[in-house]
């Protein structure tokens, strides 16, 4: 798979970088805005956003983007959607006449909530979060997990220093 | 939390601590699940989210069909291009901050010489203060001592002609 690199021209704010990564992937962002919203006739506006997305901040979201992780075009169609998403929540809620709006649901916030999750959630596989919940909230023996998961004991103990590695550079700054 | 707690410990911590929402990171996440790059947990970890959220499992379809046609797309109108790169033309160019030359200089030699001299000026300043001090007293003392008689004749002589002063002077009206 090819790997696309962003230049440092682009991420300077070098004009005809932009305009060149515009022109050569403007086309995929419209078609993935046009995924999510294909009925929509601000196209082009949705398009904009996602432009104004990957720009803001000194180009932040585009300098997140690594060529080790996942190639350009595929990391360019999922921040489309999210961003066109994102944005047509924003207006469906604008668009509501005020008068048709219940008082009590004036102070929901124009975007849509996030699903909280905690953290074992959001870094770790079910089986490390399974592993590490035998292991330390119901004081399980490796041998006993294995037995219970039907799995080798050396591929549970793997489990569990690849979930702690995750989780201790969670918490570099607090462990020091 | 500090260093050397335990796994345990770890554990009990994350479970109580909430996720932050990280777009960057998630994005990636589905991306590299889209292509396929990521290790065999992270690869369970992102299946077992998208099986809860479809929108995010329709968007990792998607990127997979884009990413086999990458150059599939017709090109933008000019307008929209001209648009989009109006973001970036307005922008102000980061200023070239020139630095100033690293000191060279030994700082421990700094540190030093800045102690002494403070020790010196504090030498002096008490030195000057002690002087100033016993050279006041020293003059009180030495009137203090000044028989009465003596203090009365100043009194009475003009200190420049050494002449008797005039009685009734001063008590004119």
């Amino acid at each position: 798979m090819p790997r696309d690199v962003v230049s440092s021209a682009l991420l300077s704010g070098d004009c005809a970088a932009w305009e060149a990564f515009v022109r050569q992937y403007g086309g995929l962002i419209v078609a993935a805005v046009r995924g999510v919203a294909p009925s929509h006739g601000d196209i082009e506006d949705l398009t904009q956003d996602v432009f104004v997305r990957l720009c803001k901040d000194d180009f932040r979201l585009l300098r997140s983007y690594d060529p080790a992780r996942a190639g350009l075009s595929t990391w360019l169609t999922i921040v489309a959607r999210s961003t066109a998403r994102d944005a047509l929540r924003r207006r469906r809620v604008e668009a509501v006449p005020l008068d048709a709006v219940a008082e009590a649901r004036l102070a929901v916030a124009p975007v849509e909530p996030v699903e909280r999750v905690k953290l074992p959630e959001a870094l770790l596989s079910p089986r490390q979060r399974e592993i590490l919940g035998m292991l330390y909230d119901r004081d399980m023996d490796v041998a006993e997990i294995a037995r219970a998961l039907g799995i080798d004991p050396q591929t549970v103990r793997s489990a569990h220093h690849k979930a702690m590695l995750k989780l201790r550079a969670h918490f570099k700054a607090e462990l020091g | 939390m500090r260093a050397g707690w335990s796994d345990r410990m770890v554990w009990r911590r994350s479970a109580a601590t909430e996720a932050a929402d990280d777009a960057a990171e998630r994005f990636l996440d589905l991306a590299g699940f889209a292509d396929e790059t990521l290790d065999p947990d992270d690869r369970e970890r992102v299946a077992d989210w998208l099986a809860r959220d479809p929108a995010a499992g329709a968007d990792v379809a998607a990127a997979r069909a884009h990413a086999a046609a990458p150059e599939g797309f017709p090109p933008l109108p000019d307008a929209v291009v001209a648009r989009a790169c109006a973001l970036v033309a307005g922008r102000r160019q980061p200023d070239n901050i020139v630095a100033f030359p690293a000191w060279r200089g030994d700082r421990r030699r700094l540190h030093g010489l800045a102690r002494w001299s403070s020790l010196a000026a504090a030498v002096a300043v008490a030195a000057w203060l002690g002087f100033a001090l016993g050279t006041t007293t020293s003059r009180a003392y030495v009137v203090s001592q000044m028989p009465a008689a003596a203090s009365f004749l100043g009194d009475l002589l003009d200190a420049q002609t050494s002449s008797v002063l005039p009685f009734d002077e001063g008590s004119q009206t």
